[in-house]
């Protein structure tokens, strides 16, 4: 990273929309430095497997395809940095971005650093967290052969996450605080499948996570259709209840949040801040989908030649 | 420069993948130990970082004091492996 130099686009993130747009704004010559604090590709790189990305007929996993972004991004030129942006400031003819490697300039930002898993807030939670409570499977699922596990959630992550720790569990109970999958229902005929290692508890929350000799030992939770509680015996939980943005360093902005935090913008994908410019899973409206991301970095790689090359979009009130 | 580096890893893991890059590029030579090949080590793996989690990176300094990373931690990883 130079900080005399003023960048054309900076990125912040490196999931599949920061790399997309960053292949688009690369092959023309624009000069494009990437932020990541995680690791290349986000969500999508600890996703046990993908199956739904166009052009990969029998599936990949979330690491090959993170992995294929990144090296195509980086044939073209991108640039990746390790570390944290903690501040973006519009200084009239550029915008500066304080990082945790110094302060450097760009003509136009991307905003692209997705979300994480949200905390369910119960108790046990946090004080466990990597000690028997986790939010990667492909990470931790390795620690926990023929153990029993939990696993929170009802959406497309915490389905395909709970069957891939059946290569590791001997018995899963999954729970759901809705009366339904909010997952596709290709994953819930596919959860289907592993009836005799997962149990499905529909209508129940999750209400504490307990734990004797610094060992989880139990989940507590309560079953909505009888209002009693219920104690699901285990050795550890993963949770995948939802996504929170990572936007709490643009709160002292004019760039506007939704009530969640996502990132409001107008139909050319522009914020409230001229030149910063929002796509995938931080953008208000995303839907969280690897293949809509990557379509949206694409959009938000052509608005952003559109700024530098001098016409710029009107802000949206 | 540290005597030696070992890395408890899983085939899955992205941030394991991150950390040898890193390393990697800094042409840094390290030990890994992949725990889908090698499960009888995760009781290991587990004293050592006290979480049940990879990636755990082990910086031994040349005085023989050990230095414990867990996960992708840039902020701990780089002056571990600078001293």
């Amino acid at each position: 990273m130079d900080t005399d130099k003023l960048y054309d686009v900076i990125m912040i993130g490196a999931g599949p929309a920061a790399l997309s747009a960053a292949i688009y704004t690369t092959r023309e010559d624009i000069d494009t430095l990437l932020f990541e604090r995680g690791v290349p590709g986000g969500l999508a790189a600890v996703t046990d497997w993908v199956d739904n990305y166009p052009g990969f007929p029998d599936g990949l996993s979330g690491l090959d395809l993170a992995e294929g972004l990144r090296k195509q991004a980086e044939r073209f030129g991108a640039v990746i940095e390790l570390g944290e942006v903690l501040s973006i400031r519009d200084e009239g003819d550029h915008k500066l971005l304080e990082t945790t490697s110094g302060e450097v300039k760009a003509k136009a930002v991307l905003l692209a650093m997705g979300s994480d898993y949200k905390k369910i807030g119960v108790p046990g939670e946090v004080e466990y967290y990597a000690r028997g409570v986790h939010y990667c499977a492909t990470c931790d699922g390795a620690f926990y052969r023929d153990k029993r596990l939990v696993v929170v959630g009802g959406g497309n992550s915490a389905v395909q996450e709970a069957i891939f720790l059946t290569r590791f569990a001997t018995h899963i109970d999954l729970l759901v605080r809705s009366d339904h999958f909010r997952a596709s229902d290709v994953l819930v005929k596919e959860l289907a499948k592993h009836a005799d290692k997962i149990t499905v508890h529909m209508n129940t929350t999750t209400d504490e996570i307990v734990a004797v000799d610094n060992k989880i030992v139990k989940v507590v939770g309560t079953d909505k259709t009888t209002g009693n509680k219920v104690d699901f015996p285990t050795d550890g939980v993963f949770i995948f209840a939802g996504l929170i943005p990572n936007t709490q360093f643009l709160k002292d902005t004019c760039i506007l949040l939704d009530e969640i935090g996502f990132v409001l913008t107008d139909e050319h994908l522009q914020t409230r801040m001229p030149g910063v410019f929002a796509a995938g899973d931080v953008r208000s409206g995303a839907t969280m989908q690897i293949a809509s991301a990557a379509g949206e970095g694409a959009t938000a790689a052509l608005k952003l030649r559109e700024y530098l090359e001098g016409k710029p979009h009107p802000i949206a009130n | 420069m540290p005597k030696n580096i070992t890395i408890f890893t899983t085939n899955t893991c992205a941030y394991c993948v991150q950390v040898k890059k890193w390393l990697g590029a800094k042409g840094m030579t390290y030990e890994e130990v992949n725990l889908d090949q090698h499960p009888e080590r995760q009781a290991e793996a587990l004293e050592i970082s006290g979480a049940y989690t990879v990636p755990v990176t082990v910086v031994t300094q040349q005085d023989d004091s050990k230095e414990v990373i867990v996960g992708f931690n840039l902020a701990k990883l780089a002056p571990a492996v600078a001293s």
